[in-house]
């Protein structure tokens, strides 16, 4: 017996959960499962929504970030995934998603980008951002504070603050480092950091007589280095359960304005948008099926309805069902409708060894030049051929084959599985997986009525 | 007249260093100019084979006779530099039995211990070797950092006096009709140490003598006082693994030829080699055919190979010479040996000499054999002492056995870090701070970062070849970031960017060669880290025109 | 004195008459030899070497994220380094093992994270047996401690053949302080309680299987606990096996090992493995599938032994074992049959936990798709913490703290949900639940057994209730 749905969504990134999201949000009594092998690439990324930061094929010479994303997107060239499913798609997914983060997110009330301070010390545009960012915006002229730790070495806080006037942020900046009360050991995890303040232990701290909440010991660390600044910006790890717990707690301790800035892998803001997904597929009925990779499929037998007999040689086939691997066991996946959201080169989806590129469960195509000293530049920042690598879709996302014809009739891609986009000198990673998602998603989700 | 110095030595390899060093010790006032960070050249791009002599053993049995013997003598002034990892000449099916047969006798030939093990007993040594490996010789073949080792010897004369200045390239010699009395320095404006002079500057350095140790770039400074120094430089491939999947040095038992040795070096194990000639060691082709050829013919030694992953490839250059009119057409047939030019008896020209040829492991052999011909030149009579004067670092061999501190780390980290600082390190690793692990994959901590600094100033390629930071598998993704951070408040902010900048750029320019499987994964990671997180390709603080901040979304 | 300590003293009895385990005695228990014997994992590699596995890694750190040690404790530096970056950093000869690796829980949650497929687990599981052989003391008491917890196996049956005595003399504060002093026990748990009669006699007094079919055979793997503590849960799963239509074969077996990686304890862990891959393959060639009904049990014959061991079959078993519900979930249309059915009251209301070991299978959702075919029961998920006892972890007393500390929020969703009772497929997991909330924990095979109309009136008592203290003294502790 196969486990039997109407869509099956593959991956469980942004892309994957948005497209089962979507899915689900379309038809009402449908089964939904997204399949997901291994835990996501939210945890590396910052956590920013970014739609559009900036124009493609322009990064030889220093650009401007765009400040309206919405109007550039109308110059994308054809086949950027942004094309592919329209402008108004991708207002769409951002309502879309604006719904599901409810108040975790900010950013809505415009179309206009934000610059966010970056953990290396200059800003970045994005168009929506977690709340925890929020009083931090560059474009506000507040003086700041940064606090950094000695033992968390990748971010700096007095270089972070000297780098944000070298880019001329329209306040003043100072940045300290301080010892983080309440750990011991040079090695300790983001993770235990944000526990520590999400359950506000006990900890000693020399700024306070015995023992003290963390948050409390937190701020009475910082305030004697507080000048006069009327907000202050911690490294991104204020708590990963109750985070606005922790600001609050910290706000007022200090009188402040307290914000993160958003950090490297691994990233609490981008697990906190991990969990607020999930959340959301649980509370949408959708089954998740996790920690098993999808290794094959099976089409439909093309005698299998008679409907085919006469043979047509263009028509496309049909995916009948995947094999789910469960140490070993063959676990057979039907559904209707599938959506593969499984990533680029770092999520996986995308792979490569020395002669080729390919995309690992359906063989779709994937163009490449044939010779690997093609894939690459020579500046580091250049434009880079690798990082377009993935699948070309329709304008109904289906993958297609070097015939242009879709490899297969109900199959869709979402995300960064998705190619001829560069989502990281663009600024456009969550905004095509948003948007790609929410459309493939719904279309799978129609199509299954 | 006064000259600046006594001894002017260009090249900073291993054999300028060591020069720098042996004359140093003697008493001797030198100046070391290096064009870039201590082993740019040749000396930071080779294999990290600290010769048996047993691969010379039988075409050249005079070199294979001096590698043993420097062998030892680097085991004992050079311990934290050199790891004793044995080596194996392996024979396959194919592999020629006569040529075994030479290769055993010419080691024993040359006083080079020599074992031959079967089959099995050689995968015993090393698992990882091919089903279908049929014997096996082996020989004392260690594995040495080349990085380290160069530093230790600039360390070392800075210590007796020396004065070495690194990013200062020659761009003339000082000629006086038919005596040269020095040269002419550019200082580089890269983010380097100088504490003498302002980068874009110029500086004429004079000195009594003048040692030309540039190697492969030997004939580009003769040629600045028109004297002919035929190097002939030969390139050669170097694939670096990210992991060791061999703990001994693995050379495929046959006569010359290309990708027949595996060098564990480090965390890491180095595939070697090719051998072809190029007109300018500076610019020359790096070709996807080396690299593949690296893995496929290695990989009928182990297997494994075939799947494992690289994290990136580079080249160096040999300064092969021979004398005029040997006629050599094949670059792997010319001798490895080493020779010294003297252009007074050459070329007539007074006040240099050339050293061109030869191998690192024989390095201190050669600077003493040159700084001999110094001190008769400049009539001092003291005797060398770099084989008995073990370098900083090596003074206590005690600190690598048994008992070594943990200086409050993790055990690897402690043993790593241990392993590279030797004696030096409770010096630098005793530390009330906290001392986080800056680079996670070599396990570099912040103190030992900031000791770099403390020597090599800002420049963070020079950080990086003394401490490792930035060499393993994630090739500075994760840790260019930090390190550049430990350069503040020292340095100002934009010194540390452009540091950044630069150390990102170098470390991309090897892993482009290893573009493919988990590495182009990683390079991916790696560039949306910097790119989509930080937004380092688009940085306003290096536009010229302002940012117009009120553009954008102030918050609601 | 009671039976625990004696056990160490007397050494350990090679085999049970009741399970026929055949696991060869120990030589070195306490025999003072602390000679280094390495691990022999393959038969021509003095250990192994993992150092490949580091080629996966892109120091992403999803690892460290979901550790639910190195959030609690900053003594634990995290998998990541435990895993490969410490192997990258050793050399051949090398056998300085972080000591941090102890704190491991082996949850293997790192496993299941990690997105680019790094042998994780098999890296910390090796490294602890390389520091435990190289690093700690054989007459330790940890060492000790950890080997008694990690052959609970052979404690067992000795209290089951006097269960009321062992729950009463465990339960005795005496005792409990006697094993936080002498062993580093915990004394702020309980015991677990032995069954009045243990699986394997009542599958024996049953006669054995009531359903012969050649067609569909499963060989049950019950572990230890559903043998000597929770033996209702074997009797269900058999029942809700017979219900389908399967012939249910009991072979001979002995621990599945996972209590001995956890303690580094590789020699003991290939000993039991060993006769179980025997055994298993033997039933799998005579057309059954393994099953198991406890979580970690499936995941160490799945992935742990063939990562760790190569004996013959030790693949072909490891493919063909399955959990539970998810064969049949996969061979029967199980959410079929439950489709209309019913249960009592006793399982309205249901607070899920899905272990650590479960996740990492995939298995993590299936509990509640099932459940939800079932008229009136409202199974709800706690959330994907870590209950934080991880089998013997939370046992020790230097761990009890941590080991709380990762239960917490697990707890606290507990108690938010509307059940009162608990629901998990782990022995372990179900230990720490009932300590952290007092809920009575089932496990979902009781469920099925319920909503499928198992006849249960041919069992005897399920669990061995608790014997009335009045029946001992304290001298029996003496």
């Amino acid at each position: 017996m196969a486990i039997t749905d109407d869509v099956l969504v593959i991956g469980g990134g942004l892309a994957g959960a948005t497209a089962a999201l979507a899915a689900a949000e379309t038809t009402e009594d449908a089964r939904i499962r997204l399949v997901t092998y291994k835990q996501s690439t939210l945890r590396h990324a910052s956590g920013l929504i970014d739609v559009l930061g900036y124009a493609p094929g322009t990064t030889d010479d220093q650009q401007q970030p765009i400040a309206d994303p919405y109007t550039a997107l109308e110059s994308l060239p054809e086949s950027h995934p942004y094309q592919r499913v329209g402008i108004d798609a991708v207002r769409d997914a951002l309502a879309f998603f604006d719904e599901i983060a409810g108040d975790a997110y900010a950013g809505a009330h415009t179309d206009r980008n934000a610059l966010v301070p970056t953990h290396g010390g200059t800003v970045k545009p994005t168009a929506r951002y977690p709340v925890s960012t929020a009083e931090g915006l560059a474009s506000d002229d507040r003086d700041t504070l940064l606090v950094g730790f000695e033992t968390l070495p990748d971010f700096d806080a007095p270089l972070a603050a000297a780098h944000l006037e070298a880019a001329g942020a329209p306040f003043d900046a100072r940045g300290v480092t301080l010892s983080f009360p309440g750990i011991g050991r040079d090695d300790a995890k983001v993770t235990r950091y944000a526990h520590l303040l999400d359950h506000d232990e006990r900890v000693e701290t020399p700024s306070v007589t015995g023992e003290t909440g963390a948050r409390e010991a937190l701020a009475a660390t910082v305030n004697p280095h507080l000048d006069e600044e009327s907000r202050v910006g911690f490294p991104a790890i204020l708590g990963d359960a109750h985070p606005a717990a922790v600001r609050e707690a910290l706000s007022d301790a200090l009188g402040a304005a307290v914000f993160e800035v958003p950090m490297g892998p691994p990233s609490l803001p981008g697990l906190r948008l991990e969990d607020l997904l999930y959340d959301a597929l649980e509370s949408a009925g959708v089954r998740v099926t996790s920690g098993v990779p999808v290794v094959d499929y099976e089409t439909v037998a093309a005698d299998s309805t008679g409907e085919n007999s006469t043979a047509d040689e263009t028509t496309t086939a049909a995916i009948d069902h995947v094999i789910v691997d469960r140490n070993g066991a063959q676990i057979p996946h039907e559904a209707d409708q599938y959506v593969l959201a499984t990533g680029g080169l770092v999520g996986k989806g995308v792979e490569s060894n020395r002669e080729r590129v390919t995309e690992g469960i359906f063989d779709c195509y994937v163009p490449h030049a044939t010779d690997r000293y093609d894939w690459f530049v020579d500046d580091v920042f250049g434009e880079q051929p690798y990082a377009r690598f993935g699948v070309v879709p329709d304008e109904e996302l289906r993958p297609l084959g070097t015939d242009d014809n879709p490899e297969f009739s109900n199959l869709r891609a979402a995300g960064a599985v998705l190619g001829d986009y560069d989502y990281a000198a663009e600024k456009s990673g969550a905004g095509v997986s948003l948007a790609t998602g929410y459309v493939a998603g719904t279309r799978a989700g129609e199509a299954c009525q | 007249m006064a000259h600046d110095t006594a001894v002017l030595v260009l090249g900073g390899g291993s054999t300028g260093c060591g020069i720098a060093r042996d004359l140093a010790m003697r008493g001797v006032d030198v100046t070391l100019v290096e064009r870039g960070t201590l082993t740019d050249g040749t000396t930071g791009r080779m294999h990290g084979l600290l010769h048996s002599g047993g691969r010379y053993a039988v075409s050249d049995q005079a070199s294979a006779t001096e590698c043993i013997e420097e062998n030892e003598v680097l085991r004992e002034i050079a311990s934290h530099c050199v790891e004793e990892t044995g080596g194996l000449f392996v024979q396959r099916p194919e592999d020629s039995d006569e040529y075994f047969r030479e290769k055993l006798e010419g080691c024993r030939d040359c006083d080079i211990p020599a074992t031959v093990l079967s089959g099995r007993e050689a995968r015993e040594v090393e698992p990882y070797l091919a089903d279908d490996v049929s014997r096996a010789i082996q020989v004392p073949d260690g594995a040495v950092d080349p990085f380290r080792l160069c530093v230790a010897n600039a360390l070392d004369a800075e210590r007796h006096g020396a004065r070495v200045e690194t990013h200062a390239e020659v761009i003339d010699l000082l000629r006086d009709g038919d005596d040269i009395y020095g040269v002419e320095v550019r200082h580089d404006s890269g983010p380097g140490k100088r504490t003498h002079k302002a980068p874009g500057t110029t500086e004429e350095i004079t000195a009594e003598y003048v040692v030309n140790a540039t190697g492969a770039w030997a004939g580009q400074i003769g040629a600045m006082a028109d004297l002919d120094v035929a190097v002939r430089p030969s390139k050669g491939v170097m694939t670096i693994m990210n992991v060791r999947q061999v703990d001994t040095v693995i050379n495929r038992c046959r006569p010359k030829g290309d990708a027949d040795i595996i060098v564990p070096h480090e965390t890491t194990a180095i595939l070697g080699t090719t051998d072809e000639e190029v007109s300018d060691p500076d610019d020359y082709p790096e070709e996807q055919w080396e690299v593949d050829m690296m893995i496929d013919t290695l990989t009928e030694l182990v297997p494994i190979l075939e799947e494992a992953r690289t994290i990136r490839s580079f080249w160096g250059v040999r300064p092969l010479y021979e004398p005029p009119g040997t006629g050599t057409q094949d670059s792997t047939d010319i001798t490895r040996d080493f020779f010294l030019l003297d252009h007074d008896e050459r070329d007539g020209v007074s006040g240099m000499s050339s050293i061109v040829g030869g191998k690192f492991t024989t390095y201190r052999a050669m600077a003493e054999e040159i700084s001999d011909h110094v001190c008769a030149k400049l009539g001092v009579s003291a005797a060398c002492a770099t084989a008995d004067e073990p370098l900083p670092g090596s003074e206590d061999v005690r600190v690598l056995e048994e008992g070594m501190d943990d200086f409050g780390l993790r055990s690897p980290i402690a043993r790593r870090s241990n392993q590279r600082l030797g004696s030096r390190a409770a010096d630098v690793l005793e530390t009330n701070e906290p001392n986080p692990v800056v680079c996670e994959c070599e396990g570099v901590t912040r103190a030992e970062i900031q000791d770099a600094i403390d020597q090599s100033g800002s420049d963070l390629n020079a950080v990086r070849i003394r401490t490792r930071a930035s060499m393993g598998n994630c090739q500075g993704g994760f840790c260019c970031q930090n390190m550049a951070n430990e350069l503040h408040p020292r340095y100002d902010e934009e010194t540390v960017r452009e540091a950044l900048d630069e150390l990102f750029q170098e470390r991309w320019k090897g892993e482009r060669h290893a573009l493919w499987g988990e590495q182009l994964s990683q390079a991916m990671l790696n560039y949306a880290l910097h790119a989509t997180t930080m937004n380092r390709d688009n940085d306003p603080a290096r536009e010229s025109t302002q940012l117009d901040y009120a553009q954008f979304d102030g918050g609601a | 004195m009671s039976d625990a300590q004696r056990r160490i003293d007397d050494g350990a009895p090679g085999e049970q008459p009741s399970t026929g385990g055949a696991d060869g005695s120990d030589s070195d228990s306490d025999s003072g030899n602390d000679e280094f014997e390495p691990v022999q994992v393959f038969p021509e590699a003095e250990e192994m070497d993992l150092r490949p596995g580091a080629d996966n890694c892109y120091k992403c750190s999803t690892c460290d994220t979901n550790c639910p040690v190195a959030e609690v404790d900053d003594e634990f530096p995290g998998p990541k380094f435990q895993g490969p970056e410490q192997w990258r950093l050793k050399r051949q000869d090398d056998h300085d093992i972080d000591d941090s690796v102890m704190k491991c829980s082996n949850c293997m949650r790192c496993d299941s994270a990690c997105p680019s497929s790094v042998p994780l687990s098999q890296m910390h599981n090796t490294a602890r047996a390389e520091y435990v052989e190289e690093n700690m003391s054989k007459f330790s008491r940890e060492y000790l401690r950890n080997r008694l917890l990690a052959n609970y196996r052979r404690l067992a049956p000795l209290a089951s053949m006097f269960p009321r005595t062992a729950n009463v003399v465990m339960g005795l504060s005496v005792t409990k302080w006697l094993g936080e002093k002498t062993l580093g026990i915990t004394s702020e748990r309980e015991f677990p309680e032995f069954a009045t009669e243990t699986f394997r006699e009542w599958w024996t007094d049953r006669g054995g299987a009531k359903v012969e079919n050649e067609d569909k055979r499963i060989a049950y793997f019950h572990g230890c606990y559903s043998n000597y503590n929770t033996s209702e849960v074997a009797k269900a799963l058999v029942r809700v096996y017979e219900h389908f239509g399967y012939e249910v074969m009991v072979p001979e077996q002995s621990c599945s090992g996972t209590p001995m990686f956890a303690n580094g304890m590789l020699e003991d862990a290939r000993r039991a493995a060993e006769t179980n891959v025997r055994e298993l393959a033997a039933a799998i060639e005579d057309g059954a599938a393994v099953i198991a009904s406890c979580s970690s049990c499936s995941m160490s014959i799945r992935q742990e032994y063939p990562e760790l061991f190569d004996f013959e079959d030790t693949e072909t078993v490891a493919a063909n074992t399955w959990d539970a519900v998810e064969y049949l979930r996969v061979h029967e249309d199980l959410t079929g049959a439950l489709e209309d059915t019913a249960v009592g009251d006793e399982f309205d209301e249901l607070a899920y936990h899905a272990p650590c070991h479960s996740r990492n299978q995939g298995l993590d959702g299936q509990t509640i798709e099932v459940m939800d075919a079932i008229d009136g029961i409202d199974a709800q998920d706690v959330g994907d913490s870590c209950s934080g006892i991880s089998g013997t972890y939370g046992w020790k007393a230097e761990n009890y703290e941590t080991s709380m500390k990762i239960g917490e929020e697990m707890f606290e969703h507990m108690d938010a949900a509307e059940a009162e009772t608990g629901l998990t497929e782990c022995p372990t997991c179900s230990m720490q639940m009932e300590h952290g909330t007092g809920y009575e924990i089932k496990h979902t095979l009781e469920v099925l057994e319920a909503a499928l109309g198992g006849d249960r009136a041919e069992s005897g008592a399920g669990s061995g209730s608790n014997a009335d203290a009045g029946t001992t003294t304290a001298t029996e502790s003496n």
